[in-house]
């Protein structure tokens, strides 16, 4: 699998386990799973209350008040209206699906369960689109710190909206492999022409962060795209947002594999060069004699 | 910049056939020790005159040899940021692992990225030929894993990056 999925299976599968149990007839059981996601975000499927026949769905984002800014709020609403609850104590918002009457859509109600996490980064981007389609330059660039040292600047011009994420990498040679993975990012416009322009920045952050106080060092890289009306159409926009808000996961997890293989690859070298050494011991020779009574021995 | 392999191999397979001639020597420093006398380096006259082969600035072999031990330094071709680290990768991975190696030493001599030290004990144990003819493998393997490793990267690079950007 070369792309990384957007939605969350576990809940996914699930609800479908429960929706299908409840839809046979049978008799609900207890559900209490937690579950992570990327990025630090923490869900959990539980009974409110108690009450086997309701499932609630809860998700919990660091940070969950930046993205509030942005209309958060506003589109989980959108989505979601029918099912959102209270959150619970320790999340950021809660779906709650009420086993014994059953939504008519089951499968679509599912899928759209399993993308909550795509729909809360999902506001700044479409607020973001928005400006860009209607030609007005955003006056705030949106920062969002959605990992510990990591944070995502967006903003928005007449004719392209900007997403720079500032990423680390824990270990020097990620650094040299992050670097070969952009580099064929950055070309990869010759090929697609469709591709937003990406551009990426070691160590300093790029132009457009010029006098922020975004973070300088040996260990941090700075990846831009620049998305243009295309991107930001109505019609393309999930599609964009669906692919950009998981970049930094989908590279790190690239670079993490590329580790693993290369690993993998001097495990079997090693090995194989092992083997050619121990041609170079001799053969023990195992020799068996007989005196002349009978006896036999042998001899190493 | 192959035509060069060949006789650099050979150049070094020869020196070392020389080199490998080695008896067992008790230490005439400390009494009742056997140490290889290339590693401790206390008597001048036990000492043979080291040899450097160079295939290039950035390639080459120092051979260090004495009366009852052998030390091999080689210097690996790397010529971009990706292949300094695959080296240097692959080369810890292997000297961790020196134990079951046996002739592997744990540090690379200075300004050198492996070494090897073989002693008496080890060629007494072992056939000459073959231990030289496994330094020689190595050398030549060393640059083709290198290479195939460094194309594993770039096409996985571009195949993810390809994957990603078709979508938009």
């Amino acid at each position: 699998m070369i792309l990384l999925e957007i939605n969350n299976r576990i809940i996914e599968d699930s609800l479908t386990l429960k929706f299908n149990n409840a839809a046979a007839g049978n008799k609900p059981e207890a559900i209490d799973v937690t579950i992570a996601d990327f990025d630090g975000v923490l869900y959990h499927l539980s009974n409110p209350g108690g009450d086997k026949t309701k499932v609630q769905v809860s998700i919990s984002l660091k940070f969950y008040k930046d993205l509030q800014e942005h209309g958060a709020d506003q589109l989980i609403k959108r989505e979601y209206g029918s099912f959102l609850t209270t959150p619970e104590s320790g999340y950021n918002v809660s779906i709650a699906f009420d086993l014994d009457h059953l939504p008519a859509n089951r499968d679509e109600v599912i899928k759209k369960a399993g993308l909550l996490k795509r729909n809360c980064f999902a506001s700044v981007f479409e607020k973001y689109f928005e400006f860009q389609q209607r030609e007005e330059n955003s006056q705030k660039r949106a920062v969002i710190h959605y990992r510990e040292d990591e944070t995502m600047y967006v903003e928005a011009k007449k004719d392209r909206v900007t997403v720079i994420f500032s990423t680390v990498f824990k270990d020097d040679d990620d650094i040299v492999i992050g670097k070969v993975f952009m580099q064929e990012f950055k070309e990869g416009r010759r090929q697609f022409q469709q591709a937003p322009q990406v551009l990426f920045s070691h160590k300093e952050p790029p132009m457009e962060l010029q006098n922020t106080n975004a973070k300088v060092g040996d260990n941090i890289g700075y990846i831009t795209f620049v998305l243009f009306p295309r991107h930001t159409s109505p019609a393309a926009r999930d599609n964009t947002i669906n692919l950009i808000h998981t970049l930094r996961d989908y590279l790190h997890y690239h670079i993490k594999c590329s580790k693993a293989y290369i690993h993998s690859r001097m495990r079997a070298k090693t090995s194989d060069f092992l083997k050619v050494l121990n041609r170079a011991r001799p053969e023990p020779k195992n020799v068996e004699k007989k005196t002349f009574s009978g006896k036999t021995f042998k001899m190493n | 910049m192959s035509t060069t392999l060949q006789p650099y191999l050979k150049a070094v397979r020869q020196t070392l056939t020389a080199a490998i001639c080695l008896e067992n020597f008790s230490s005439q420093v400390v009494e009742r020790h056997n140490k290889p006398e290339v590693e401790v380096r206390t008597s001048k006259e036990l000492l043979l005159t080291p040899v450097t082969i160079s295939r290039n600035e950035k390639e080459k072999v120092l051979i260090e040899g004495s009366i009852n031990s052998l030390r091999i330094s080689i210097a690996i071709k790397q010529a971009d940021e990706i292949e300094k680290i695959l080296c240097h990768k692959f080369m810890r991975f292997m000297m961790m692992r020196a134990e079951n190696f046996i002739v592997l030493r744990r540090k690379p001599v200075e300004g050198y990225d492996i070494s090897f030290l073989i002693t008496n004990f080890h060629t007494e144990q072992m056939y000459k030929h073959k231990v030289v003819d496994f330094i020689i493998h190595f050398m030549e393997e060393i640059d083709k894993e290198m290479s195939e490793m460094k194309l594993a990267v770039n096409s996985r690079a571009r195949i993810s990056a390809e994957e990603f950007l078709k979508r938009f």
